[in-house]
């Protein structure tokens, strides 16, 4: 049995205990969660050494490849006579983010640590959502893909409208429906290209061999792009994400902003623009144009807000539209930039969010006009807010910088198939979204922290306990390492990106 | 022989009347065990004829082989969990709520009659003879008239027998009407002679529509479903459960009957209205579905955008290992929903979807059912209901429908919504104060079980798809070749 599928078994089975706990003990049922998702942490910093081994072993030229290389692979028969196979693998890409993945559900149990409220769905429903993810990244198969898939969006519905706040049962449901309106883009566009293959099969990297028509590639893209893109923000189809995230409880939102969307970037990455480079060059201008409005809009709506979820959720947007411009830029620096934006920013907004949970818990409130001068009473999150917030609008020492710098670099060199000016012109307007990211990250951190304290209640706050230190720090170091030492990130994943990019 | 199973139905039938009959009303409660075993029996015997392989009988006037042997197995399956699901209301185990008429009598004839409308289904699938296949379709078809209205004194019952009965009649006449232009059409009432001869024309068209109106009747396609919800909601929960599965499997048989042994040569030709029909179909159900508030007419509508999901497997003649597999899972999965339902209300009284608020607080592991229940009807991985609709789909792309798969897809979310609403009570709207738990008797903790083992099982496993799969080739060529 290949060592990918614990990924999903470890997980499984550590909700499984968690069911099993006995009723009056919902103590117990954290230590399961953090002991289950703290092998799964090890395992994927362990396979993501190994995996670097494997690729160094295997040598050979990646600059010729035009098909992904997987490691660690593993093929059993599923449904024959479709061709469907539980066929699982990973690449540097993959690799990334089941690491990402992993730190995220780790750190997201330690910001949960005081949910007492049915925790036992709480923590089941949590480690089936994290089993889906795992499942997305470590499948070659393309059915295996959009099963786990699924399986990831739906334990967001029960988890929004049960444990979270606000409208959450408009949000619950918004965000489910949304999201299960582009799963049948996805759908109609998987199904359109396994039987165009004619081949019997659903294994990606063989699919990818196949030459679809033009006319196909040109109607199927824009699916299974948009299909994803609704999970990745795309602007227009972004709207359940402010929502969901003010709405989702502390966990959920950590998980949903910075895992599950980069699903949609994976999803555009893996299936749309790996399988169809052509139609990708058709259509690869007109969505360019949409993620530039998404970056822009998302910074400017993100001034506006007063709510510090509703804020950071913005801010989400605007970051998860640098990852799908990168990949519209359709070269290996715009890829390679938005691989890194996705774990930049999964970690970042899954620092931001926790923290919003931990400040709300104090303060019981998310208004920012209503907060001021917490920093006094609570140096330890405001100062990892602060480093948050910094990483997000992309100070150099900080893996925003990284991602966002390539990202751009990617979309000024452009290609030969869109239109230079107009890549160029979104590339700067994309660019001076820096500048408004700078104007609402400081000004709402200084409202919050700084200043004279707004209310006496505040002087009662007690800063981090030991795990939010932990779950804060984990993610801070992360930030800090990639930021400062790209390569550990970069070593990874140039590999496998290599075999795409080859391919424009 | 290959008749087996059939005649142990048939005799477990006479027995259960015998006892009826002879025995002291105390001891009338055997017929239940007696009734279970009956249907067990004859399903193992269907399971060991399946593993024997094909085979005739009466010079080829009945045929079974792996289709007949599946159809039957559901119809056995949807048999078995209705005698465990109305076990309760005959045993008098339920809420007496004032205004509501919920008691069923006559055991043993209940008993008989559901019987001998699966003996009529069985036989549906295994014959050749288009009289036969008349016969028999009226078999699966008037014993639920019954059924329906087996309440007397309950008005909605009357009411929704009377429906029912009156719509069933006039849809059985159009069939008739239909077969009869077939006969006149090919010259012969073997279907096999019949596919051979035929060819494509006008009153072929008129045929395929007068037929299509008839099964459209039993599956519950729109526009021919007027009846479905009122007849759902007044007929006895159980009885309910029963016709949404077997009856539609009935309906399903006859149209592998005719759509692949009669009209094979002809099917291409009018994929494009059966595609439209499918589409109609499933937004139809799936939006009115959408604003109900009472479960039974809500579970109706559901059943009825089922029904469009199922027949886009006719668009492509590959499509019939995709049809009979799905029908295998809608016949368990919706009678996990129907369980829990009957659960329910026997057990509270209650059938309005927002007293179920609070379930999962009370009772865990039914409201834990009933969600699995409700996401693969829903199409969510990695139930069953989700592997069955991905296959038909599929059949439906590989006819280039692209169009449809994306109807039949974004459908499907709508369909979640309504399914989520249940949830919604279930998990997330505060319960009836402090409840205690509900207990639920046993035969309705082993229908469910059952139910529910089978419902996970058939999405992972993938012996049976396969089975089924190497089992429909004949019946594909049959159609291909033509």
């Amino acid at each position: 049995m290949s060592w990918l599928s614990l990924l999903i078994l470890i997980p499984f089975a550590t909700a499984l205990a968690v069911v099993a706990t006995p009723d009056s003990k919902w103590y117990v049922r954290r230590w399961v969660a953090l002991f289950g998702t703290g092998v799964v942490l090890a395992l994927s910093l362990v396979m993501s050494l190994s995996y670097m081994q494997a690729v160094q072993q295997r040598g050979g030229d990646a600059s010729v490849l035009t098909i992904s290389q997987m490691e660690f692979e593993q093929s059993i028969p599923w449904f024959k006579s479709m061709g469907i196979e539980y066929h699982v693998g990973v690449d540097g890409i993959a690799m990334a983010m089941i690491v990402l993945t992993a730190i995220i559900i780790f750190t997201g149990v330690l910001a949960s640590w005081e949910v007492k409220d049915r925790s036992r769905e709480f923590y089941a429903f949590l480690l089936v959502l994290v089993t889906g993810v795992f499942g997305v990244f470590i499948s070659v198969d393309l059915f295996l893909f959009f099963l786990f898939y699924e399986v990831a969006v739906l334990p967001m519905y029960l988890l929004i409208g049960v444990w979270g706040t606000g409208r959450k049962e408009y949000s619950a449901m918004k965000l489910t429906l949304m999201l299960m309106v582009g799963s049948a883009l996805v759908l109609v566009g998987m199904l359109a290209l396994y039987h165009a293959a004619g081949s019997q099969t659903f294994d990606l990297n063989k699919l990818a061999m196949v030459d679809y028509s033009r006319d196909l590639q040109q109607w199927v893209f824009p699916c299974v792009f948009v299909g994803f893109g609704v999970l990745g923000a795309l602007f227009p189809f972004h709207t359940w994400s402010p929502d969901g995230h003010a709405s989702a409880p502390t966990a959920v939102s950590m998980l949903h902003a910075g895992v599950l969307m980069k699903l949609g970037g994976y999803g555009v990455l893996r299936v749309a623009v790996y399988l169809m480079p052509e139609g990708a060059k058709q259509w690869a201008l007109f969505f360019l144009v949409l993620t530039t409005i998404n970056i822009v809009y998302g910074a400017y709506a993100a001034v506006r807000q007063t709510d510090l979820k509703y804020f950071t959720a913005y801010s989400s947007v605007s970051h998860c539209g640098f990852v799908l411009f990168g990949l519209c830029s359709l070269n290996l620096m715009g890829f390679k930039g938005a691989v890194i934006q996705m774990f930049s920013h999964g970690i970042m907004t899954g620092l931001f969010f926790g923290l919003i949970g931990m400040v709300y818990g104090r303060s019981k409130t998310r208004d920012l006009t209503k907060m001021g001068g917490l920093s006094k009473r609570i140096p330890w999150l405001a100062t990892s807010f602060y480093i948050a917030g910094l990483a997000s609008l992309g100070l150099p020492g900080l893996s925003g910088f990284v991602a966002e710098s390539t990202v751009f670099l990617g979309g000024f060199f452009g290609n030969r198939w869109g239109d230079a000016t107009t890549m160029r012109i979104c590339t700067l307007l994309a660019t001076s979204s820096i500048v408004v990211t700078a104007v609402y990250v400081l000004r709402g951190l200084s409202r919050v922290f700084q200043g004279p304290m707004t209310k006496s209640e505040f002087n009662q706050m007690q800063d981090a306990t030991i795990p939010e230190k932990l779950c804060t720090g984990i993610l801070v170091a992360t930030l800090a390492i990639v930021g400062m030492y790209p390569p550990v990130l970069i070593d990874l994943i140039e590999h496998a990106i290599l075999p795409i990019a080859n391919r424009f | 022989m290959y008749i087996q199973p059939e005649i142990i139905v048939v005799v477990t039938a006479f027995a259960v009347l015998g006892m009826e009959m002879f025995l002291p009303p105390r001891h009338r409660v055997l017929e239940t065990p007696v009734c279970l075993l009956g249907l067990s029996t004859a399903l193992a015997a269907v399971v060991y004829l399946m593993i024997q392989g094909d085979g005739q009988f009466l010079d080829g006037q009945f045929l079974f082989d792996g289709v007949a042997g599946w159809f039957k197995v559901s119809f056995l399956l949807a048999g078995l969990l209705t005698v465990l699901l109305s076990a309760d209301l005959l045993n008098g185990r339920f809420k007496i709520v004032a205004g509501q008429e919920r008691v069923l009598i006559h055991r043993g004839e209940f008993y008989t009659v559901v019987l001998f409308n699966l003996v009529g289904s069985m036989f549906l699938i295994s014959a050749t003879n288009l009289i036969n296949l008349y016969v028999c379709l009226e078999l699966a078809t008037i014993p639920l008239f019954a059924l329906v209205a087996w309440r007397r004194n309950d008005p909605l019952s009357c009411e929704a027998g009377l429906k029912y009965i009156i719509l069933g009649a006039t849809s059985s006449a159009v069939v008739l009407f239909g077969l009869g232009l077939l006969y006149g059409l090919s010259g012969s009432v073997d279907l096999f002679t019949m596919g051979d001869n035929l060819i494509f024309g006008p009153a072929t068209k008129l045929a395929i529509a007068m037929v299509v109106v008839g099964v459209g009747f039993k599956l519950t396609l729109v526009p021919f479903h007027m009846w479905a919800a009122d007849v759902y909601r007044g007929a006895p929960l159980p009885v309910a459960a029963y016709l949404s599965v077997a009856s539609k499997a009935a309906g399903l048989a006859f149209m592998f009957q005719l759509f692949y042994r009669v009209l094979g040569n002809v099917l291409l030709d009018v994929s494009m209205a059966l595609a439209v029909l499918a589409a109609v179909t499933m937004t139809l159900g799936n939006l009115v579905a959408v604003v109900q508030t009472n479960v039974k007419r809500f579970m109706a509508f559901s059943a009825i955008s089922q029904a469009g999901y199922l027949i886009m497997g006719f668009l492509a003649p590959s499509g019939a290992p995709s049809m009979v597999y799905y029908m295998l899972v809608y016949v368990v999965t919706n009678m996990v929903v129907f369980g829990v339902l009957v659960f329910y209300l026997n057990e509270t009284g209650r059938e309005e979807i927002e007293d179920y608020r609070g379930l999962a607080g009370t009772n865990p592991w039914i409201a834990l059912v009933m969600m699995l229940g409700l996401f693969s009807l829903a199409g969510i991985p990695p139930l069953s209901g989700f592997v069955g609709k991905f296959f038909l789909f599929s059949v439906a792309s590989k006819a280039g429908f692209h169009w449809l798969v994306a109807v039949a897809a974004v459908n499907s979310t709508i369909s979640l919504y309504y399914y989520l609403r249940i949830v919604r009570q279930m998990y997330i709207e505060p319960g009836f104060g402090d409840d205690p738990p509900i207990r639920a008797s046993a035969s309705i903790v082993t229908a469910l079980a059952v139910s529910t083992v089978l419902m996970v099982v058939l999405g992972i496993v993938p012996f049976f798809y396969e089975t089924i799969y190497e089992q429909t080739r004949d019946w594909i060529a049959v159609a291909e070749v033509r």
